[in-house]
């Protein structure tokens, strides 16, 4: 009997230690504030960001086995040792692989692969030499490609060596890492070296007290840290995507009223979600959510739920919300899961947009009219869609189109203008031809011209369904294409890289479903 | 009036008047799609044409180019005629012709400020004088006249227009029979200056800088006139400065040193110390890398900067010693054998804590026998100091750059000329200029010179001297403008800035008002900005545009001068009014 239990006990102990490097309950640090990018953030958000930054995801696989940033940020800062060794740091552009003489098939390389590598150093130099000699030089794929690669070196150097890990308040603006003989320190690596909760724990502890030393003004808001762990954790946007989608199928699979009304509710709870993810959001970075490319896609999805809301509950149609939940879906799922292309981190602003007022009033109707476009592009394809099938829009749904492309209208004439406005006050000049002022002109023209063909009866029904996709292309490029294919501007802190191949696929696909349904009503006409 | 009878109203009119025919026509809405079709297709050509080639080209070609703004005219002409259509007005067309004279209004005043006003843009510095004059963003030539010696001036852009052989441009000079031929033009233009002996001039000393990692190098020849210190830029980077004597040294800031081991420099060694700066040895002791705090590391092949100065962060990083196989004998330190079996390296880093007034850093020479004697200062503190011959090398300190003593002469001058340099790679610029002669009915074929932007170059047929500027329009301003402070606040722990606030005082000629104003993010300073002033856009508006972050008690500030805001904006806030009403306030008309 005894003999058995031993081996029970022995077991026991084996399963504890087999599970050492896993074992260990860190959510205790994951609330910990710590000082990066500008603004005091939970660790949690650090090791998220640090970790998709590194590797371009926002968990690590080791092993066949996923471990999440915490904990892997934590093992980086803890236990550096082999850190060197493992593949982490990612490369995805294969000409850059090629440059640098690296196995195109793998995404992930290793610090020291990286590190010893010739050419990436030359390619690092290069880069610095055109930085030193004009910081605003434009670089090309393969040149933006080293700078990335060379930041995430740093980011691995920074945490390696506990430089970017600062966590204690120094009585001035800046926070500083834990000394090398830092009580706490000492606790935090001996826990999680040896998987001891109580002495991880007594190490937390030790820290939060070495935090709270100094005085109350430098040291993080603790109700900010809590809301936005809550945030990091809840996921709203994700939820709220799988919420509208099943609003869209409910409607779809379920008949007549009952399916209407299940579309209702799955929507209006999603809406709901992501009106919270909103405020949580604005409660953390102090300002309105429309200040980068990701933070704009989410609130269009927003928008346009939004106003197929409010269109449902005035007409009862359905039609509204079938046509915003693709677009909705689709643009969240894009934020979802393109986080190296749709940055998702909370970053100090350039110091034009740190406004408020502006921010609110220019960028929050800008985009709540692409969202407007958005919800008639959805209804336009549900037209064109009709007609694709032999079917004809009643007047009805086509009335539908013109109410929200009015409303697109509207609102995009007040945000070019508004924009207009805070150029004045920003930049000193009302209206100077920006590439970014300039397409939203060329939208809002486009728009025009289709509304004023409507009048002049050079079109109808059919027809504004048609214009209402094409000219959706002009927004895609005014919000988009500015930003990520032209690239010159004063616009420039919306600028990025990525995502052109997916962004003319989207082009190609709408223009020949425009092209199909056009014949296929020619057709149509032709027989009739 | 029902849809019927004006119907029949307008066919009858369009019937009986001429007038009423070719309203109809400039109000119709086939013109209207014509128009918004054109206008949005020039735009988006024009945007590819920026990013394709450059702002100036999308300007001269579409934005501001004749043909564009007639069309604009075509259009207000349009929307005026449209609204003249729908005579007699009923209340249900308030919307409709309350947007379309909004955008009248807003062009109007578009153009009432083109014509009035100007948009431009201004440096100050906290240690320099008044300022009382804006760069505009116009290309012009001045033309002194010989005759009577006065100033003449004439809009051109070289960059847009691009003279050439076949297509050469003439100014006549006035007051004169003299004619300027501009034919040719180049957007890099070189200086290349030489050292020559000349009897009459001071001590003169040939430079040359060189950087390795840059592929770059750069001449500069340095004459010394009088007793007066000769200054010279360095990219912005740097001073340099010749002077008959050098100042005695002085002490500099801090300075720790540091052991590194190749061996042991694990990554997870390497404490930060009071600089903050990390310096790691390679595992076989040939890279040496060094990381300041918030900055990129950099790593530098060791033997190649073995005791000179490298610029990091702030401070100058020293490799003074190297050891391949390092080992403490009698509490010295030894190397074992040439092998790097424990590499280590004494390193000394210098902070230069900036102090008040210039933090670049200078190099300071003197003439001496056959050669120069020189200081390396940053802060007004001696970083190292030597003499070097011609032919003998030295570095700078800052990144890589090496100077080396091309000539010397005890009584020098420097010759210069202009130079085409290569085209130049998309995205950079140079200096232009264009390639121009001077003509009389006499003579024909005289010798042409460079007029470079921002220069004064004097033209001759032999007989004649005309002098020529070329650059961006400088406007005077009634008033002087002085930067009294310049603030630029950062986000916490970062070198990201989060605001920049400059104090500027402005002084009225003849009044002597003075006014303190503050230029803030997205909130300007105004001249006079009084209620009168604001209303009427007799106004001065100063937005924050650039800053240098190698100098932070400069900025550039963009310049507003507008008289026609009032109308920009009443005709914006109609359009936007006009298209609420049109789409949501419009009374159900009876027989629809």
């Amino acid at each position: 009997m005894t003999s058995l239990f031993r081996i029970f006990a022995f077991a026991a102990g084996l399963l504890i230690f087999c599970n050492a490097s896993h074992g260990l309950d860190l959510t205790g640090l994951d609330s910990v504030p710590i000082q990066e990018g500008g603004r005091k953030k939970p660790f949690l958000v650090f090791a998220d960001e640090a970790l998709l930054s590194l590797s371009g995801k926002s968990r690590y696989m080791t092993d066949g086995v996923k471990v999440n940033s915490t904990a892997t940020v934590a093992s980086l800062w803890l236990t550096p040792v082999g850190w060197e060794d493992q593949p982490l740091i990612l490369i995805g552009n294969k000409k850059f692989k090629d440059q640098l003489g690296l196995d195109p098939a793998k995404k992930l390389f290793s610090y020291r692969e990286l590190a010893g590598n010739e050419k990436l150093r030359a390619a690092l130099e290069e880069v610095s030499a055109i930085r030193s000699k004009n910081p605003k030089a434009s670089l090309d794929v393969l040149q933006r490609e080293a700078s990335t690669v060379g930041m995430r070196l740093a980011v691995f150097e920074g945490l390696v060596s506990g430089r970017s890990v600062t966590l204690l308040p120094t009585g001035a603006a800046a926070w500083s890492p834990l000394k090398s003989d830092d009580v706490a320190l000492a606790k935090l690596r001996e826990g999680f070296r040896s998987n001891n909760q109580a002495d991880f724990d007594a190490g937390l502890t030790e820290l939060r007290d070495e935090q709270a030393r100094e005085e109350a003004r430098f040291q993080a808001d603790a109700g900010k840290i809590a809301v936005e762990v809550f945030y990091q954790r809840l996921h709203p946007f994700r939820w709220a995507w799988i919420l509208y989608l099943a609003a869209g199928i409910g409607m779809l699979v379920v008949p007549g009223k009952p399916g209407y009304v299940l579309g209702w509710s799955f929507a209006l709870c999603g809406f709901l979600l992501q009106l919270a993810g909103f405020i949580f959001r604005i409660i953390v970075s102090g300002r309105a959510p429309v200040t980068n490319m990701y933070e704009s896609v989410v609130w269009v999805a927003f928008g346009t739920i939004f106003f197929a809301l409010v269109f449902e509950a005035i007409y009862r149609s359905r039609y509204f919300l079938l046509g915003a939940v693709p677009v909705a879906v689709a643009s969240l799922i894009l934020a979802d899961t393109q986080p190296v292309i749709l940055d998702r981190s909370i970053h100090p602003l350039v110091p034009v947009l740190a406004d408020n007022f502006w921010l609110t009033t220019h960028v929050l109707t800008i985009t709540l009219s692409y969202a407007a476009f958005a919800l008639a592009l959805g209804v336009g394809h549900i037209i064109l869609g009709k007609s694709l099938f032999g079917g004809k829009a009643s007047p009805a749904l086509n009335n539908y189109l013109y109410r929200t492309l009015q409303i697109g209208v509207l609102l995009l004439a007040i945000g070019t203008i508004l924009g207009g406005v805070w150029a004045n006050y920003s930049w000193g000049r009302f209206w100077d031809w920006d590439p970014k002022e300039t397409w939203a002109l060329i939208a809002l023209l486009a728009y025009l011209f289709l509304l004023h063909g409507r009048i002049a009866g050079r079109w109808g029904g059919f027809g504004m369904a048609v214009g209402a996709v094409l000219a959706f292309q002009c927004v895609i490029m005014a919000w988009y294409g500015v930003n990520f294919i032209l690239g010159v501007g004063l616009h420039s802190y919306g600028f990025g890289t990525g995502g052109l191949p997916g962004a003319i696929a989207f082009v190609l696909c709408e223009l020949a479903f425009v092209t199909l349904a056009v014949l296929r009503q020619k057709r149509a006409k032709k027989t009739a | 009036m029902t849809a019927l009878e004006r119907k029949r109203l307008v066919e009858t009119r369009k019937k009986n008047s001429t007038f009423w025919r070719v309203v109809h026509w400039l109000g119709s809405l086939q013109l209207a799609l014509i128009l918004l079709a054109t206008i949005a297709i020039a735009c988006a050509a024009a945007t590819i044409a920026e990013s394709e080639f450059s702002t100036k080209i999308a300007q001269a070609y579409i934005y501001k180019a004749p043909w564009f703004l007639v069309w604009l005219a075509v259009l207000c002409i349009n929307l005026f005629a449209v609204t003249l259509t729908r005579w007699p007005w009923e209340k249900k067309h308030a919307g409709f012709i309350i947007t379309h004279y909004g955008i009248i209004t807003l062009l109007f005043g578009a153009m009432v400020g083109i014509q009035t006003g100007f948009e431009g843009n201004v440096t100050l510095h906290k240690d320099k004088g008044p300022v009382r004059k804006v760069t505009v963003n116009r290309s012009i030539i001045q033309v002194e006249s010989p005759n009577d010696s006065a100033l003449y001036v004439m809009p051109f852009d070289a960059a847009t227009a691009r003279p050439s052989e076949k297509r050469p441009r003439v100014f006549e000079v006035p007051q004169t029979n003299l004619q300027i031929i501009a034919d040719g033009f180049s957007d890099n233009l070189i200086k290349e200056e030489k050292l020559v002996p000349s009897e009459s001039g001071g001590p003169g000393v040939m430079l040359r800088f060189t950087s390795p990692r840059m592929g770059q190098n750069l001449e500069m020849p340095m004459v010394l006139e009088g007793q007066a210190p000769q200054e010279r830029d360095f990219f912005g980077l740097a001073r340099v400065v010749f002077q008959s004597e050098l100042p005695p040294p002085k002490s500099s800031g801090d300075s720790e040193t540091q052991m590194v081991f190749g061996k042991f420099a694990s990554v997870v060694q390497g404490e930060a110390k009071a600089s903050g700066i990390r310096v790691m040895l390679g595992a076989d002791g040939k890279k040496i890398t060094i990381a300041p705090p918030d900055m990129a590391a950099m790593t530098y092949l060791r033997e190649e900067v073995m005791k000179s100065p490298i610029q990091a962060g702030g401070a100058l990083v020293t490799v003074e010693e190297y050891w391949p196989d390092f080992e403490m004998v009698g509490g010295r330190p030894v190397t074992k054998s040439d092998q790097p079996n424990n590499p280590a390296a004494l390193v000394r880093i210098q902070s230069a804590q900036a102090s008040e007034g210039d933090s670049k850093p200078a190099l300071v020479a003197s003439p001496s026998e056959g050669g120069i004697r020189y200081q390396l200062q940053r802060s007004g503190a001696t970083l190292a100091a030597g003499s070097a011959k011609v032919g003998e090398s030295f570095s700078t300190g800052w990144a890589d750059w090496q100077v080396e003593v091309l000539g010397y002469y005890p009584d020098a001058a420097v010759r210069s000329t202009m130079q085409s340099g290569p085209p130049l790679p998309k995205g950079e610029t140079g200096v232009p200029g264009f390639r121009a002669r001077l003509v009389s009915p006499e003579k024909k074929d005289s010798e042409t010179r460079w007029v470079v932007s921002g220069d004064i170059t004097s033209l001759t047929d032999g007989r004649n001297v005309v002098r020529i500027g070329y650059g961006l329009e400088l406007r005077p301003l009634p008033f002087a403008m002085r930067l009294l402070n310049f603030e630029v606040p950062r986000y916490e722990g970062t070198e990201t800035p989060s605001n920049f606030i400059a104090t500027v005082e402005f002084k009225e000629d003849g009044t002597g008002l003075t006014k303190t104003g503050t230029a803030r993010m997205n909130h300007p300073a105004s001249f006079p900005g009084t209620v009168l002033a604001n209303f009427t856009g007799i106004n001065y508006k100063f937005s924050q545009a650039e800053w240098n972050p190698r100098d932070l008690g400069e900025t550039t500030l963009q310049v507003l001068y507008d008289p026609g805001w009032l109308l920009k904006w009443s005709g914006s806030l109609a359009i936007c009014i006009g298209i609420a009403i049109m789409f949501y306030f419009k009374p159900k008309s009876k027989d629809a």
